[in-house]
């Protein structure tokens, strides 16, 4: 009893910890919550199809090098 | 202590002869930052694309699959080594500093150029080991096959882009550009490969004919051409071993999740004791070392199913290699194999469903094993990289801050409050999204989404505050 006691006070603490820590936690609202929403997604849109469109380019190109080598 | 012999020292002779980029000697305007960092990714975008020359094939079974989208790297290309040198070569360093294996003060100028010339020498080492590794180990055929000639132009090539995106990430780190060329090159790569996956335009033969393997052409392609629309709805939608769009919506919904989770946050009041008690705060993240668990976490699984994999091949039958793990052809095909049993198969993601209820030990074992990673990489990221509760205390002394309500020396244990809390539960969030994300199929791994939307992230808050300082002078 001891050693489950031993095991488990530590993950009985970090779990009190962890919930104290998000009831402390401000956390977005929708208006803020949207707003880094579109903005990341802008990002993530525009770095895809850029490596995209390279791609897309390098296909052809490859097939060229390739097939001559 | 000036007197004893220092490891940094042993890199001076070196520093001459390594690459280096002039830190900016003037502050360089957004907008020229905004370019540098475009050319740097298109440099990076192309080398990802250039075939090696010189290779005989690239068939054979792919033993870093696993982590190729982790590390920017291009199966077949002159970025074969992707961002491996420089991300390994930055860990050592920071492992060694951090742990005082290596002297560090870096409020001696030299030691920091001694650092940086250490880490770029270390990455340099680790491109040419890796290249010859890469030729030896029979990746590009046997090097009967390839001829002597032709392996050394391989080492050449691969450690020659090596060298340039050490170059790149240090031209961006030097003020040049936004950020740091690491984190750009993973997020881009891992964008790269949701787009293509949703709007490729090749086509791959399977028993249903030809297929798009893009999943929104797909979608198109597949209700215009079918009579039966509701057939082809539910096959665009579930379709197997080509991206579909349940996979897509998943994707979306793991991105959307991950941005709300980021902004929680717990925010501490603190002051300045000079200019007239001027506020402000310090935030203290849920996320608080951000991807850095799940980098470590898939550095590990990757090293170890690269370990498994090499000695399976040769020896496989041995008791203690199938421990470590058993491997097949994926039925799948695409030369890439399989953990089907041992400690490699437990640490991998049921497939389905299907498969976990066929196996609720593997699901169990493997879900475990995510969250305690990742938790456990997190706190001992903070205490490593110079983040923990002490580091951080330290630092708002030296920048003359205090809590109010608080004494000073009550600051640290105040921090030490949510830190090491942060830490650790941040990083179970992050173990548990990137197994939502896996488990739901998400397109491009749950480790790579969480990657490039925390990267990001990252990069419009540097951006805000870029423009902020702008702002004052431009109004750009």
């Amino acid at each position: 009893m001891d050693a489950i006691d031993s095991v488990f006070d530590p993950l009985r603490e970090f779990a009190k910890d962890s919930v104290r820590l998000v009831k402390r936690c401000h956390k977005p609202d929708r208006k803020e919550f949207s707003k880094v929403a579109v903005r990341t997604a802008i990002g993530f849109v525009v770095m895809g199809f850029v490596g995209f469109f390279v791609k897309l380019i390098f296909i052809p190109i490859n097939n060229i090098i390739v097939g001559s080598g | 202590m000036g007197g004893g012999f220092r490891v940094l020292h042993l890199v001076r002779p070196f520093l001459s002869f390594l690459p280096e980029v002039q830190t900016a000697d003037r502050k360089v305007p957004f907008r020229e930052k905004v370019i540098y960092t475009v050319i740097s990714l298109f440099i990076f975008l192309v080398c990802s694309q250039l075939p090696l020359y010189g290779i005989h094939s690239t068939t054979g079974a792919d033993p870093f699959y696993w982590m190729r989208v982790i590390l920017a790297s291009n199966r077949g290309t002159v970025m074969e080594l992707g961002i491996t040198p420089i991300v390994t070569s930055g860990l050592v360093m920071q492992l060694l500093a951090g742990s005082k294996i290596i002297e560090v003060d870096n409020n001696v100028r030299e030691d920091r150029a001694l650092l940086n010339g250490a880490q770029k020498l270390l990455g340099i080492l680790i491109a040419v080991g890796e290249a010859v590794a890469y030729v030896l180990s029979g990746m590009y055929g046997s090097v009967g096959q390839l001829g002597v000639g032709n392996a050394i132009l391989i080492i050449i090539q691969l450690c020659f882009a090596g060298i340039i995106v050490i170059c790149l990430d240090e031209l961006l780190q030097k003020g040049y550009g936004l950020g740091s060329g690491i984190s750009l090159f993973i997020a881009t790569n891992i964008c790269e490969n949701i787009i293509w996956k949703a709007f490729s335009p090749t086509t791959i033969n399977s028993g249903r004919g030809a297929e798009f393997e893009g999943a929104v052409i797909a979608l198109f392609h597949l209700l215009i051409t079918r009579t039966d629309k509701v057939r082809a709805l539910r096959e665009a939608f579930y379709r197997q071993n080509l991206p579909n769009v349940t996979n897509l919506l998943a994707t979306v919904l793991i991105f959307l999740i991950v941005i709300y989770f980021q902004g929680f946050r717990v925010v501490l009041p603190v002051r300045s004791k000079n200019a007239r008690g001027q506020q402000g705060s310090y935030p203290i993240k849920l996320f608080y070392t951000s991807n850095m668990p799940i980098i470590l976490q898939s550095a590990l699984v990757s090293n170890l199913y690269f370990i498994s994999q090499l000695l399976h091949r040769k020896y496989s039958g041995n008791f203690f290699v199938d421990l470590l793990g058993k491997w097949k052809e994926s039925e799948y095909g695409g030369g890439q194999s399989v953990p089907v049993g041992g400690i490699a198969y437990y640490i991998t993601a049921p497939s389905s469903l299907a498969d976990m209820a066929a196996n609720p030990f593997h699901a169990l074992f493997y879900l475990v094993f995510m969250l305690s990673a990742c938790a456990l990489f997190s706190k001992t990221w903070i205490e490593v990289s110079g983040s923990s509760a002490k580091d951080v205390a330290k630092q708002l002394k030296e920048q003359q801050m205090v809590m109010p309500g608080h004494r000073e020396s009550n600051l640290q244990k105040e921090l030490n409050r949510y830190i090491p809390t942060a830490a650790a539960f941040g990083g179970i969030c992050i173990g548990a999204l990137t197994v939502l994300a896996d488990f739901m199929g998400a397109i491009g791994s749950g480790t790579g989404i969480l990657l490039a939307v925390t990267i990001i992230y990252q990069y419009f808050e540097t951006f805000e505050k870029e423009r902020a300082s702008e702002l004052g002078f431009f109004g750009f």
